[in-house]
């Protein structure tokens, strides 16, 4: 079934790429470019799914988690990090706040689609 | 879905947000340079870098993203305080980064492969532990296993698992897709339902799975929530699994090493028969054993990647100090291959019985632990590079800006409409409604333009900000020292010029530093500062934009320049003699002229002014040149801001009707017949104490030039034109007035002729030819 998915990151082409390949797999996507924008925009409809980077300005992905944890509408809906190797600690730190898993930059469009697969089937 | 359509899409986009990010690494890492310690600024090139890095490799650019890994890293380590910024490492990294642009613009990154090594390897010194560590070494799931294993699962989530996002049952589901599962709830945790907390989760698993899968893929299932739940994943002894996920790559190594030894061997055993090796053998030798080496330190093999490591050194020393390797390098050469064959023989017989290594599981992580270093997520302040913008395809723009033209020319049948509606109809105050509605239509027309226009409008910034890169490097180079000031940056001009301007911008910094800034000593010997100065400077100007290129070198030497000129027959020594010095300075826009004593590779050879003054004057602009001998010299390059559309001066002359372009008219005056004066062939006109060559538009254009007496009105109609030769007096008939042009080209056959920009249509419908002031003279 097609998911309403935020996908959060700074980059724009990012943003773009993850939304190309959400939206050819049926998905509807929103897009928003840190932490605060998402909260902003995550009102207007009931997010299925957010995808979101660790490193952003103004809000972070972790501190968007903890919020978003906070929030009764998406205290159960699954949080994605976008992460880099080197980024470990902060994978157990975006656990700890809540996240639901990670998916690894650079990743392959395949590698997307199994991991919004797998946590929101 | 079409994976390969997306994949073009996704580098498209990528290839867009690199090219800024790209630009923004060259000032930022510049500026690292001179403050190597601030971490807001550190954190801004390690983001740069790692988003390019990122996005890049999932928009396909796998040879650029394993590339930009390694530089990555530096800046990790510099972020994490591990190691400090030297000139040496933003050396490293500009080289890295021009490196990243053309692996984007290039479809095939072979070309590219040598020069990128050689950055890796260079970068790789500043990272000694890490040394070629860093390419991508995922476990791939074991190949071959064709057959299937029985594993027995239990999966007991944490109590607080949905509050993670995370639902159980999705897991159980994604391992009964693995094979043939047979599922088991423990439902003994569930407490009475008085006690029971719906958000927390009480069951646990027992499955039984028969699955081709390695064990890898089972666990995969459980990648999210390993932590914090209780799992438990055993491999049923009905197939023994001999490679497991992680043993494969050993034995690729061991196969990698054999291999090398091999080849090692065949080298050693030239050397202890005598046979001096040449130096293309030394250097194969040296590449094998940093092949070895690589995988080595791939493996985590710290025992081999180290003595490979001192291999390495001792040879490339020895190389490079020449020929013929001394007796004691051939003997530490020899010793080394020793150990390393003891050492993999070792490995080999540990693999074989089926020891695992012991530090290979998670071989990218390595624990680092944080240092209190001021995170990369701190609010960024709101600059001028932040703003939220729309990427517009131009041909849009552009149609856009056509549609606006014509608007602006159409609107112009209106008060004709109306005086007709009102003569030959007789109806005035229908009329007068209808030259309203075309007043108000104008109005609209004009700020849609205007609007139009300031889209297409750029800050010239995005031109000036690759020179402090560039000065910097030709400095370093040619051990000059030398400022570059940049002024106006935010200074606008069509899209188009913005793109054009460019090279002949290039061209001009260049020389500056390249011929005009003297090297330290010349300068304090001649009472300057040892560091030269560079000012780049836009400014506006009327409708015009103004850009200066100004340096404090040597100035232009005029009395070299006759000689050159001279020389190469561009001139006759008559012509040397009578030359004024602002006559002689002009000799540098001839073709074919170049003062340099020798051809660098900094300014190139062939391009000279005269390219630089072409290429302006194809944008409509005018380049002149000021030099003193000793104090410097500056370029002054004036351009209209825009292309598209300007107001001009339109004229009478002959029956033919011109227009000038406003920005090119300095004056207009009706001079009196007295102020007109000849000097043989030629006519002058004083006007406020300067005298101006004057020449008459009608005669200008003439098939048949008429020498001699002109019979001058009583007034001349004389409009004071700025051209590249500085201003000169040009007589018309007649002032028409002033109109709103869009300049249309020529079309190709007419292209060619310098003397017109283009055509333009009036507003009844004639057409009137623009003149180009640069080339009108």
């Amino acid at each position: 079934m097609a998911k309403i998915i935020m996908v959060v990151d700074d980059s724009s082409s990012m943003r773009q790429m993850i939304n190309f390949t959400l939206a050819a797999a049926g998905h509807r996507v929103v897009e928003a470019q840190d932490g605060m924008d998402a909260l902003a925009k995550c009102n207007a409809q009931k997010v299925d799914l957010f995808i979101t980077d660790l490193n952003m300005p103004n809000m972070d992905g972790i501190q968007l988690t903890r919020r978003l944890r906070a929030d009764a509408q998406y205290r159960f809906t699954p949080v994605v990090l976008l992460t880099t190797e080197s980024q470990i600690e902060k994978k157990m730190e975006g656990k700890a706040a809540g996240a639901t898993g990670w998916i690894v930059k650079p990743f392959q469009v395949e590698q997307l689609l199994a991991v919004v697969k797998k946590v929101c089937p | 879905m079409d994976i390969a359509a997306l994949q073009l899409q996704m580098r498209d986009a990528f290839r867009v947000e690199a090219g800024d990010l790209l630009a923004e690494l060259d000032s930022s890492m510049l500026e690292l340079e001179s403050r190597p310690q601030d971490a807001d600024l550190l954190n801004r090139v390690f983001r740069a870098i790692h988003t390019i890095k990122g996005s890049g490799a999932t928009a396909g650019f796998d040879a650029m993203a394993a590339f930009t890994h390694h530089v990555e890293e530096l800046f990790d380590e510099a972020r994490l305080g591990r190691l400090t910024i030297t000139p040496a490492m933003i050396d490293l990294a500009l080289r890295a980064k021009d490196l990243i642009g053309q692996l984007l613009e290039s479809d095939s990154s072979t070309a590219l492969e040598a020069p990128c090594a050689e950055v890796v390897e260079a970068l790789a010194k500043f990272l000694p532990h890490k040394a070629a560590s860093a390419s991508n070494t995922r476990a791939k799931p074991g190949a071959g296993a064709d057959q299937k294993q029985r594993y027995k699962v239990f999966f007991k989530p944490h109590p607080q698992v949905f509050s993670s996002g995370t639902d159980p049952i999705n897991l159980v589901d994604e391992l009964r897709a693995l094979g043939e599962a047979t599922v088991t709830a423990r439902v003994e945790g569930i407490p009475s339902l008085e006690s029971l907390e719906p958000e927390q989760c009480y069951l646990a698993w027992d499955v039984e799975l028969l699955s081709t899968k390695p064990v890898a893929a089972v666990k995969e299932v459980f990648l999210f929530v390993e932590d914090e739940s209780e799992i438990r994943i055993e491999s049923l002894p009905l197939v023994v699994i001999r490679e497991t996920a992680e043993a494969a790559p050993l034995a690729a190594f061991l196969n990698i090493a054999g291999q090398s030894l091999e080849a090692l061997d065949g080298f050693l055993s030239q050397l202890r028969s005598g046979t001096e090796p040449n130096p293309g053998c030394g250097k194969n030798y040296l590449r094998i054993l940093k092949t070895f080496q690589a995988a080595a330190s791939r493996q985590r093999q710290d025992e081999p990647a180290a003595l490979l490591e001192e291999q390495i050194h001792l040879l490339e020393t020895a190389v490079s100090g020449g020929v013929t390797l001394a007796d004691e390098t051939k003997v530490s050469l020899e010793e080394g291959y020793q150990k390393l064959v003891a050492l993999i023989q070792s490995l080999r017989e540990k693999n074989q019985r089926g020891d695992k290594p012991e530090t290979i599981v998670t071989p990218k992580i390595d624990s680092v632990s944080q240092p209190v270093v001021p995170a990369a997520d701190a609010p960024k302040k709101e600059d001028a590079h932040a703003r939220a913008t729309i990427r517009v395809d131009q041909e849009k723009l552009d149609r856009l800006m056509r549609s606006a033209g014509e608007l602006l020319v159409a609107r112009n049948a209106f008060p004709l409409l109306a005086k007709r509606i009102a003569l030959e109809h007789g109806l005035s105050v229908m009329g007068k409604e209808v030259k309203d509605a075309g007043d108000q239509i104008s109005h609209i027309a004009e700020d849609l333009q205007a609007a139009i226009l300031s889209i297409r409008m750029m800050p010239i910034r995005t031109v000036f900000q690759r020179f402090p890169r560039m000065v910097r490097d030709i400095c370093r180079a040619q051990n000059k020292e030398a400022e570059l000031l940049l002024e106006g940056e935010d200074t606008e001009l069509d899209k188009t010029v913005i793109e054009q301007i460019a090279d002949p911008l290039v061209h001009l910094v260049r020389n500056a530093v390249d011929h005009g800034i003297e090297l330290p000593d010349a300068r304090e010997q001649a009472g300057k500062p040892r560091a030269g100065k560079v000012t780049l400077k836009a400014y506006n100007k009327a409708t015009n934009v103004v850009i200066e290129v100004h340096d404090d070198g040597r100035g232009m030497d005029t009395a070299r320049l006759k000689k050159k000129a001279l020389e190469k027959g561009l001139i006759t020594a008559a012509a040397a003699e009578a030359m004024d010095e602002r006559a002689a300075l002009e000799l540098i826009f001839l073709p074919g002229l170049s003062t340099a004593e020798k051809v660098t590779d900094i300014s190139g050879r062939g391009v000279g002014m005269d390219v630089v003054r072409s290429n302006i004057f194809k944008l409509h602009g005018t380049t002149t040149l000021e030099s003193h001998p000793g104090g410097g010299s500056m370029v002054t390059i004036t351009l209209p801001a825009s292309l598209m559309v300007s107001k001009g001066v339109l004229v009478d002359s002959g029956g033919e009707e011109y227009v000038f372009p406003i920005e090119s008219v300095v004056q207009t005056v009706n001079l009196p017949r007295g102020q007109i004066h000849r000097h043989e062939q030629s006519s002058y006109a004083t006007f406020r104490n300067e005298v101006y060559p004057l020449l008459r538009l009608a005669d200008h254009f003439a098939s048949e030039k008429k020498f001699g007496d002109i019979a001058w009105p009583e007034e001349v109609p004389m409009a004071i034109v700025q051209t590249n030769r500085g201003r000169v007096g040009v007589a018309v008939d007649r002032f028409v007035g002033q109109v709103e042009v869009i300049v249309k080209p020529l079309g190709r056959d007419f292209a060619a002729i310098p003397a017109f920009q283009g055509a333009t249509i009036l507003g009844d419908g004639r057409i009137a030819l623009v003149i180009n002031p640069a080339g009108f003279v």
